[in-house]
């Protein structure tokens, strides 16, 4: 089956800011290509690396899981990792499993000294 | 819930291409049922969870099947996900009861055990049966709120 992409991803990188938009659904089929964005990414360490998740339809422990390695690679570069723009229900996602605070504007230094 | 014969029966390959086929197939069933958005939504990842589970664990790289029946009850949604194959997510068996990732570091969290959790935190009922040879069988069980159930 060639269905047409379940999930788009674009990214804008500008000075001091790199901006991965991703649209439509992060399942366990889709995941292999948001590592593949977020790889050479999460190398940038002299910018802010963000997601917009306003487009993202569909979130379950796949793509959390690809967040928590994201964090964990930003935070071993001291560098910031942010989320922006999360829909209703996937907050709710974050929310249940415990990773909002990580994915707060503050980074997780704030995090941790809650 | 009492154990009812499956009123609609999915059987796709164990392979995540087809997880999405199970969600598609949840919303047509639990719309029908008069499910709130809010539950149908919290009943996709459930379900697509049980399906990956099976697609990740049950059968190596050998290709297999599996099952995934909607049963429609008087007073909810039965959903069971089966495979034949040969195993569970045996590090995330020993279910977790709070949001994983709390009061943790940076360093401490980690993605297991997060597909059970999610579970468990969406539907009202969770039940894993697993048999050494004999593969795993996922049911997962919503209630129907009375003010969605219609006349």
């Amino acid at each position: 089956m060639n269905p047409p992409d379940k999930l788009k991803l674009r990214t804008e990188t500008q000075e001091g800011r790199c901006t991965v938009y991703i649209s439509g659904e992060l399942d366990l089929e889709a995941a292999s290509q948001l590592r593949a964005v977020m790889e050479p990414l999460v190398e940038l360490s002299d910018r802010i690396l963000t997601l917009n998740l306003k487009e993202l339809t569909y979130i379950d422990s796949t793509g959390i899981g690809i967040l928590i390695s994201v964090l964990k690679a930003r935070h071993a570069r001291s560098a910031p990792f942010t989320v922006e723009m999360v829909p209703p229900h996937i907050k709710k996602l974050f929310d249940m499993t415990g990773i909002t605070p990580f994915l707060s504007q503050a980074g997780p230094s704030a995090a941790q000294a809650r | 819930m009492k154990p009812v014969e499956p009123t609609v029966v999915l059987r796709v390959p164990a392979e995540a291409e087809y997880v999405d086929l199970a969600r598609l197939t949840l919303y047509g069933v639990a719309s029908k049922m008069g499910f709130s958005y809010e539950d149908i939504e919290d009943m996709k990842v459930a379900v697509s969870e049980a399906c990956n589970n099976a697609v990740l664990h049950a059968y190596g790289a050998a290709p297999g099947v599996m099952e995934i029946g909607f049963g429609v009850c008087p007073d909810g949604l039965r959903i069971t996900v089966k495979d034949d194959g040969v195993s569970f997510d045996s590090a995330a068996e020993n279910g977790v009861s709070s949001a994983p990732l709390a009061g943790k570091s940076i360093d401490e969290i980690e993605a297991g055990g997060l597909g059970l959790y999610l579970m468990q935190a969406l539907m009202d009922e969770v039940e894993v049966m697993t048999r050494p040879g004999a593969g795993t069988e996922v049911v997962l069980t919503k209630r129907l709120a009375k003010s969605e159930e219609m006349a």
